[in-house]
């Protein structure tokens, strides 16, 4: 179970793609905020398509865009530069965590595959993906495929929302935000359930470093804490005999 | 069409994200996969959920809550994570239209 050869291929790519639509809906919203945010920071639609093609990180943008609005578009020299560059380096630290672990799923396939994978990573997809990787899917097409069901809705949002700005109902009214809480949710009990031992010791840990966090550093942060936390208790309760129950 | 002077700051913006989505991938080259790393790679993706739902579960909104109840309950009969999570968000959006 541990290292199955991984494939990549079509049939994988299209299981991923269609598992990843549900999940596009919110990302479309999203990229449409922030099209509409781009607008009104006076970020031109070129530039915010490349904005989000490059950086493809709704919560990032969001930041380096109202950065924007204070600095002008140059980002006011040098070090105005850095400040937005490091600004999307903290918000988006939790993908650090995300690329390491997707190591057993691409470390076999070939760069020119590996890193466009990673450039559309997203949190659903990899969510997606390090649950299908468990259930037993060995097909690397999966995450790519995931990955591509956001990212175009992702520019399409974005190129909505900034040619047509307010025209589209509230996102939060719809409960779209709410979208990557309630499938975290649901992964969670999906993998709980599926455990061979429920891993309690990780999940009390994850959960205390995720409340002290969050009253300190909210955001990205915590999702860090919590992801660094859980993965060590998994390694230190690791036993050699239950490798497979230990999601 | 694009302002020569955003140029600079795109390409730093660019490189400061694919850092984050590269950087730990190529980390991992340098660390040996042994059981114990593989079970903290698998054990973090509980841990992320964990820290993705509990801030928002904290905040006490009745909307939020009802609809992460509903998912739960969801998830004992539909059996599907997309499913359930597609009626937690029915669930808040219902939940935000009755409760201003």
């Amino acid at each position: 179970m541990v290292s199955d050869s991984i494939t990549v291929g079509w049939a994988g790519f299209k299981r991923g793609f269609w598992r990843g639509q549900p999940m596009s809906i919110g990302i479309l919203f999203y990229g449409l905020a922030f099209g509409l945010l781009s607008r009104e920071a006076g970020i031109w639609l070129a530039e915010a398509m490349a904005m989000s093609a490059a950086i493809y990180s709704g919560t990032a943008q969001i930041a380096a865009a109202s950065a924007l609005t204070g600095t002008g578009i140059d980002g006011g020299g040098s070090a105005g530069i850095a400040a937005v560059a490091a600004a999307i380096v903290l918000l988006n630290a939790r993908y650090l965590l995300y690329s390491a672990s997707m190591w057993p799923w691409l470390s076999k396939t070939s760069p020119a595959f590996a890193y466009p994978t990673l450039a559309v990573l997203g949190d659903g997809n990899w969510v997606l993906s390090m649950a299908a990787y468990n259930d037993g899917e060995r097909d690397a097409g999966f995450v790519l495929g995931s990955g591509v069901a956001s990212f175009g809705p992702w520019l399409l949002g974005t190129f909505a929302g900034a040619t047509m700005g307010g025209l589209l109902a509230d996102p939060k009214a719809l409960g779209v935000d709410f979208l990557l809480v309630a499938f975290s949710a649901a992964m969670a009990i999906g993998t709980v359930r599926k455990a061979k031992r429920v891993p309690y010791a990780n999940l009390i840990v994850a959960a205390i470093v995720a409340l002290v966090v969050d009253r300190f550093a909210p955001g990205g942060w915590t999702i860090v804490a919590a992801g660094l936390a859980g993965g060590l208790v998994a390694a230190l309760t690791h036993k050699p005999d239950t490798t497979q129950g230990a999601a | 069409m694009f302002r020569p002077e955003f140029l600079p700051v795109l390409a730093a913006m660019a490189a400061a994200s694919l850092f984050c989505r590269v950087g730990g991938y190529m980390l991992m080259r340098f660390i040996p996969i042994t059981p114990r790393v593989e079970a903290a790679l698998k054990g973090t993706p509980l841990a992320v959920m964990v820290g993705i739902v509990l801030p928002v579960a904290m905040k006490g909104n009745i909307p939020e809550l009802i609809a992460l109840a509903a998912v739960a309950l969801a998830m004992r009969f539909a059996r599907d994570e997309m499913v359930a999570a597609l009626i937690g968000v029915f669930v808040v959006a219902i939940g935000r239209w009755l409760i201003v």
